[in-house]
Formats: structure tokens, sequence, C-alpha cells
């Protein structure tokens, strides 16, 4: 734990953090310090005003954004003086801002509001003024509005913080907007619509874009999840409200770099009541695909099962829950018994990278290695871990970027490398062996006739000799490699494509038996796939189940479907990329018939005479405990990874997208020359 | 509120503006073009006090000069706390001095101040408490003043020996932008600046 300091906020003791700033201190002291530009977690800028404060032995009130608490230090937040000045600006903002609270989307979370009320300003006292600006409702995830804006530049600041950068002031002092490139409508700028702006925003200036009549915050129920479209497992919180999903915001804490989603994360909502939605099992009747009812379904899928015997395959995503994964691996063992099982996780890496991929926390990281990886916000590749990254190397931590190709990645990093990944990573840990880092006989054995070309490679080898924190990313195919380097300093993680790989690996699911490629290909009489897998064409085989959210390509080609519930709908738990095990609850009751994979397959060894419990708590934490060994490998790349992690994300992710507002985003992408 | 200071070159002083301003004899006159051209150079326009005070207290000079309908003591009090909470609450010296400036001007000249809400501006600087009139005695019917008038309001009809129905020459007060410039060419001196409140407030 920091250091910490003792002050007297409003006549509160409190302790706080060496290096917090005041606004943060009070909060702990239960004091709101008003503010309007603040952002936790971001250097204050102080242009607001509203956080003056006075602290005792000073002559002037001083900004509590960007003022550290010193040890014994009497801090007044209420005084007249301030509260003069807090007035003043409120009551001028007032003048230039709509007052139209009754009918306003945000009202009841909007700042401006909250201040009015305190500071009794049912009007402004000054001249009423209007921007003028219009309004760019040009597409359908983000509505801008200037007439409410107040200028606090919080969005521009966490899109300049991110890296993506589209937006920024035009103009000074009351004629100041906030403008794309050229002031051009969002979708011809480089905008990626992850919407950080939007949950920055204090007043109704940035707002999802069908907010309009869709309830305001009192009406909402908000509960937190996690995303589980793609590698990153974002935290999420979700607003219903009669029962349905209104809003997605970000989840993560206040100041935390991880506190982002993208849109799918943001607006894939919609698929949940989508179009291809599945509500009712199907089964293949004169060619074609009819109605039935579960039971009829189940029996027919449990006779073919049970006929297959060994000769049934079971082909899953890597973004299904623990427990899904864990009563499929003992329906498949148990009950059908069959080895051949397998995830989409074989595409892009081996479980035991991930299975020896220690826990992180971004956070504290202050020297942070991608190799052989470019996630990106643009692409929507990992773009959680971009983001975060970016924002971490704003906070001053350093990036160190090693690749086969140049990535947009390496516009954030201190030192960018490329050429032949496990060469690199070999001269860097021989750099640092002579540097005198202690390291095991077999790992100086393995560095031993390497050289150190260059100077880049010093410069690096000093970097992570410098850092406190080391905490490496790696792509599964170069796992072994960059662990290597972790033996000598840092923590090392696997990046998965998909919410739950490290969860999947835990619990063994795939561990023998086939392959996923093998059985798509035709390897099995009887196919079982679980959840969205990116096989559009029948695979030849006698029977064919799809188990899905959503009617798609293989679906319509199926035997029997089974309408499986999506994320939100069902509880369970995830391991993500990080090694944090995140829990998910039921968020909205499961749409139309459709159930959550653990319990069909519960179902299915009913009905073919077996029992499956579903696991408990205990039995999750114990198949998931992290069990991280490494071992010197050799330097080499694992071959066999080579799928384009972009179109992966977006095949897995197909019925999200097009069943949601994001088809629009698709669409828009496509026509926008890269 | 950010963005690059657009004059080019060097910023300039708040005291040449200050130095500037003192050409014009109003102070009202003189504050108006004091926060006017603060806004046009040096101010920066990020921190809320300084951007939306002096918008605010550009808008309430502007009534002041031009006898706005409502003009009253509020609007007044209102600059003096603009003044004020700019001194306390600005980021920069520069906006905590223009503060000072608003403020020191209005105690050194609050009479004037007091005067333009009662309707009079007494350096007759303030176009909106002058009216220009032809005095129909004095005027030689020349035409002179309706041709150099830019704005079309003076009408008339300039005289002809052999005529003797003709529209004499008057001031449009709705089109008169009170440039003065007919006063400059008019010969006969016809043409005649009324302050018309102070003399009654005078008298």
């Amino acid at each position: 734990m920091a250091n910490t300091v003792k002050v007297r906020i409003d006549g509160k003791e409190v302790e706080a953090p060496a290096g917090t700033n005041l606004i943060d201190a009070a909060q702990l002291a239960g004091v709101h310090i008003p503010n309007l530009c603040y952002l936790k977690g971001m250097k204050g800028i102080g242009a607001c005003r509203l956080c003056l404060v006075e602290v005792e032995g000073l002559k002037a009130p001083v900004i509590a954004c960007n003022t550290k608490v010193k040890d014994g230090m009497v801090i007044n937040t209420k005084t007249e003086k301030v509260q003069d000045v807090r007035r003043f600006v409120i009551d001028l903002l007032l003048s230039m801002h709509p007052l139209d609270c009754m009918t306003c989307t945000k009202a009841g979370v909007c700042n401006l509001q909250k201040y009015a009320y305190e500071f009794e300003l049912k009007e402004s006292s000054f001249l009423r003024k209007k921007s003028g600006y219009p309004v760019d409702s040009a597409n359908p995830l983000i509505k801008r509005d200037p007439d409410y804006c107040v200028l606090c530049g919080r969005c521009v600041r966490v899109c300049k913080e991110q890296g993506t950068n589209v937006l920024d002031f035009m103009g000074r002092g009351i004629e100041s907007k906030v403008v794309t490139a050229n002031d051009k409508p969002l979708q011809e700028s480089e905008c990626t619509f992850c919407g950080s702006c939007v949950d920055a925003c204090p007043v109704n200036a940035l707002l999802e874009a069908d907010r309009w009549r869709k309830g305001r915050e009192w009406e909402y129920e908000r509960l937190n999840s996690s995303c589980l479209l793609c590698g990153n497992g974002c935290d999420i919180s979700v607003s219903t409200k009669d029962g349905e999903i209104q809003k997605i915001n970000a989840g993560a804490p206040e100041g935390s770099c991880e506190k982002y989603i993208c849109a799918y994360g943001r607006f894939g909502f919609d698929s949940v009541e989508g179009e291809a939605r599945l509500r009712t099992p199907l089964k293949r009747v004169d060619g074609k695909l009819a109605e039935t009812t579960w039971e009829d379904a189940l029996k027919i899928v449990g006779a073919r099962l049970k006929d297959a015997g060994g000769n049934a395959g079971f082909v899953s995503t890597a973004g299904i829950l623990n427990e899904d994964a864990m009563v499929l691996q003992a329906f498949a063992k148990h009950v059908v018994k069959t080895k051949d099982v397998d995830t989409t996780l074989s595409l892009y890496g081996d479980a035991a990278s991930f299975v020896n991929s220690h826990s992180g926390d971004i956070n504290m990281a202050d020297l942070i290695v991608f190799v052989g990886l470019a996630p990106s916000q643009w692409e929507r590749v990992l773009p959680a871990l971009d983001a975060a990254v970016r924002r971490r190397v704003a906070r001053g931590a350093k990036l160190l970027v090693i690749n086969e190709k140049d990535s947009r990645a390496a516009g954030a990093a201190t030192v960018n490398l490329t050429g032949d990944v496990p060469r690199i990573l070999r001269s860097i840990a021989k750099a640092l062996i002579t540097k005198g880092m202690k390291a095991a006989e077999d790992l100086e054995a393995a560095v031993k006739d390497a050289v150190v070309p260059s100077e880049e490679i010093e410069k690096t080898a000093a970097l992570i000799s410098e850092a406190n924190e080391v905490l490496i990313f790696s792509s599964p195919s170069f796992f072994n490699a960059a662990a290597n380097i972790a033996l000598l300093k840092g923590k090392v993680i696997s990046a998965g494509l998909e919410s739950n790989a490290r969860g999947v690996s835990l619990v063994g699911l795939g561990a023998e038996g086939k392959s996923y490629v093998e059985m798509v290909s035709g390897g099995v009489k009887v196919l079982y796939a679980v959840g969205e897998i990116p096989v559009g064409k029948r695979p030849n085989t006698d029977f064919l189940v799809v188990q899905n959210s959503h009617m798609t390509e293989l679906a319509q080609q199926a035997d029997v479907v089974l309408p499986s519930t999506m994320y939100l709908e069902s509880p369970g738990t995830i391991i993500d990329h990080m090694g944090r095990v995140k829990y998910l609850p039921q968020v909205i009751e499961p749409v139309g018939q459709s159930k959550g994979h653990a319990q069909i397959f519960i179902e299915l060894a009913r009905e073919m005479g077996s029992k499956i419990e579903r696991p408990t708590e205990e039995d999750v934490k114990k198949a998931t405990r992290e069990r991280a060994k490494l071992s010197v490998r050799s330097f080499e790349k694992k071959e066999g990874f080579d799928i384009s992690p972009k179109e992966f994300i977006e095949a897995v992710n197909k019925s999200v997208i097009d069943g949601s507002r994001l088809v629009w985003l698709s669409l828009a992408n496509s026509k926008v020359p890269a | 509120m950010s963005g690059d200071n657009v004059t080019s070159g060097k910023e300039r002083k708040l005291e040449d503006i200050k130095m500037e301003s003192e050409q014009k004899a109003c102070p009202v006159q003189r504050a108006l073009y004091y926060v006017e051209e603060f806004i046009k150079g040096p101010m920066c326009g990020k921190c809320f006090p300084c951007a939306l005070g002096t918008a605010e207290a550009r808008l309430r000079l502007l009534r002041l000069t031009k006898k706005a309908e409502d003009l009253g003591i509020q609007d007044i009090d209102a600059l003096k706390r603009i003044g004020l909470q700019m001194m306390q609450g600005s980021f920069c010296k520069k906006g905590k001095d223009t503060g000072r400036y608003i403020s020191d001007t209005l105690s050194s000249f609050g009479n004037d101040f007091l005067r333009h809400i009662s309707g009079a501006c007494s350096k007759e600087e303030c176009v909106g408490f002058v009216t220009y009139s032809i005095n129909p005695e004095l005027c030689d019917m020349c035409g002179k003043c309706k041709e150099v008038c830019s704005y079309g309001a003076i009408a008339g009809e300039k005289k002809k020996p052999y005529l003797n129905g003709y529209l004499p020459f008057e001031i449009r007060q709705k089109r008169c932008t009170k440039c003065g410039e007919c006063v400059i060419v008019c010969p006969a001196g016809a043409v005649e600046k009324i302050n018309a409140v102070k003399d009654l407030v005078t008298s």
C-alpha cells in the first residue's frame, strides 16, 4: 500500500494515498467537490473552476482537481468565496443551455442539473444565448447536440487519451464547438463509435442515438456484467427497463484504464431481440426446418447421440461460460462417451498458453509489451486492450511492440521492433542476462549464441530492466518465447480472441480427441455445434445439430436446431484475458423458449438416461484456479494459428452484428475507403 | 474550451488594449472596446468564468450603449458580478486582470453607467441615445446628405427653382445608423444631433 497522508476536509479527517488529488480525497471523506471537466484518472485541467476550494494557509482558492494532498492540509470546500464562483459559473452555463429538464434524457444524472438544484437556480439571471450549431444525428449510434454542450472537454480528452483522437475543439470561448476533423459528421471521421464520449459527457450533448423516450436513469435497473463478444471480456453496466435492455455502458471502475467498451459491446444488444433470433427448437421435416417442441427435439438429438457414441463430435466457441464448458465436457465424456470435443480456440491458440498465463493488472504496469499482437480499436480486434494500453501510456507507462509487421499499435510505442519475433526475443533475453539478470541455466544455454545486434535491443533491455511492473501480452503463437522473457522479469498473458478462451482452457475442454478443424471438415458422424462457429457450409456428416441463439447459415443446413440463450440471458462466470473471474448475472429473461447451453446438456443427459449436475460455484472455482507454471522453452513460433483476427471476430459475432445497429456500421465502414 | 489563439503574430497586451480604449470618451464605450478586443485577441477562452463571463459582459455593455429596451440596474449588477467573479475564479492573470478592469471601471465611472440606464450618454458617443434630424429652417435642399448616406436613411427632393411642390429633406430614424456622415457634408449646418434624454435630464 502506498504512503498515506492525513488531511481534514470540511472538518472530516481522512487518510488518502499520497499523490491523490483533492477531489478524490474528498470523495474518500464523503464530500463531493463540484466539477464538470474533471475525469477521474486523468490530469485535472481546471477549466470549469467549479472545484475551487480554499486551503488554510493559502491566500487564494486552488483547483481541487489538480492539487495533491499534503499531510496536515485543512481544506474547506464550501466557503462563501468559492460557492460564489460556482454559482456564477453555473448561472452563466444555464444562460446558454436549454432549460428543458422535464423532457431531457439525461435528467437525473446531469451534473448541470444537479448543481443548478444545489444553487437554487431556476433559470439563469444572465442573458439567454444559443449556439445555433446543427445537431449531428446522421448515424444510428451516437447523437451530438451542441446546444447542450457545456464545453467541458471531457469527450475530447477521453477520445485523445485512448488514442482515437477524433474529437477536438474548434474556435474559442463560448463560440467553440466540439468537432471532428473538418467538422464532418462522425461516420466520415475516424470515429470507431466506441461511445467513450457518451460515457464521459456530463450533460445531454452526447447520447446514444436511440435514447429518446426509452426511459431515464431512475427508471432503469442497473446490473454489472461482462461483454462476451471478444477476447477482452470488458466490464459492462447494463440498464434495463420493463425487462428489456435499454443501454449498455462501460462498467469498469471510474479512473481505471479499462473503462472502455467498443461499439459491439455498447450497441450489439439489439440482436437479443433481433429477427434472426431463434425462439423455438426446429427439426428438419421433408427437407425443411419446422418448429417443434423441446421434448421432441431432445428426443431426436438424444437418440442420435446415443447411436453415434464415440462417433459423435462437439465443436463449440470459446465464448461460452465456464459452467457451460464444464457441463459440455461432462456430457461429451460421460454421457455420449466421445473424446471428440474442441473449440474455436484451437484456430488461434493452444490451451497450454492460456493455462500458463499470469494474472495481471494493466493499471499497475509501467511497461507493457505486445508480442506478435496488434490490438486495434479501428478493426475492433481486442479494442479494449488497445484503448487501455494507450491510456496507460498517456498516463506515463511505456509500450514495447514486437511484431512481424508494422501495426497501428506501434504508434503509441516507445520502442517498436519488427522482424523475426522469436529471434528478437532471444536477443532481448541475452541482453538482459548480460545486464546481470538472474536466469535459469537452461535459459542461459538457450541464448548462449544469440547476438545483440542493435542499439534498439539494448534500449529495449534497458526499458525492461528499469521497469517496476512488466506486463507482456503475447499472441499464443509466440507465448513460449515471450514466457522466457517473463521468466527473467514480469508477467506474461496469452491474448485470446474469445472472451472465455482462458476459462475454457482451464476447464480442459478439448484437451484430447479430434480437433475442431478435423471435425468441421467431416471427421465425425454426428456433429454438434455449440454457439456461433465460423462455418458456413454444412460439414460432411450424417447428422448436424446446431445449438445457437440465432439462425445462421450453418443452422439453416442443420437437422435439428436448438435455441440457446445469449450472453446477459443466463448466469455464470468467465475467466477474462487478465485472469480475473468475472460473474455474469442473468440480466434479462431468455427470449422465447431459448435455454442456456448447460441447461440444454443437462436435459439431454436426462433424456439419455444419465444425470449431470450443474457445477457449483466451488466446482467452478476449483476447475478454473490459476495454475500458471512457466518453464524455459525454445524461442520458436508455434505454427498453425495464422487466421485473421478481424475476420474471426466478425465471423463469431455475425449474428450480433447483422441483428443490431452494428449492421449500419459494417456497411458504413465498407463504403469508406481504407 | 481550447483552441489556438487565432491572431497571428504577437499577442496583444492588455495594457495596449486599455490605452487604445482611452481614445473613446465614454467609459461604457471604453469598457466595450476593451472586452471586445480582449475576446478577439488575448483571451484563451479555456476557463469558464473568463470565456462565459466576458461574453456576457460584452452583451451587457452593448445593451448599455444601445439603450436596450428593458435596460436597468440589473445590467450594472451583472457587470459587477462578472468583474468580481472573474477576479476570483479565472484561471490566469489575463482573466483576473480583465475582471479587475471591469470592476475598476464600474467603480470609477459608476455615475456614467447609471446615466446610461436613465437614458443618456454624457459623452454623446453611444449612438442609441442620439437622434439626428434636419432642421428645415436651415436646410437649403442641396441633397448632399442624401448622396452621402449609405443606408438610404434620408428622404427628400432637391429643390428645383421652377417647382414649388417638393418633398422636404428628412431623416428616416428607422434606417439611420447614426454614423454622422450627413453632419459632415451639410454646408448649411442643418443636420442636428439631439441627445434628447440628456437635454431632458439636464433641463
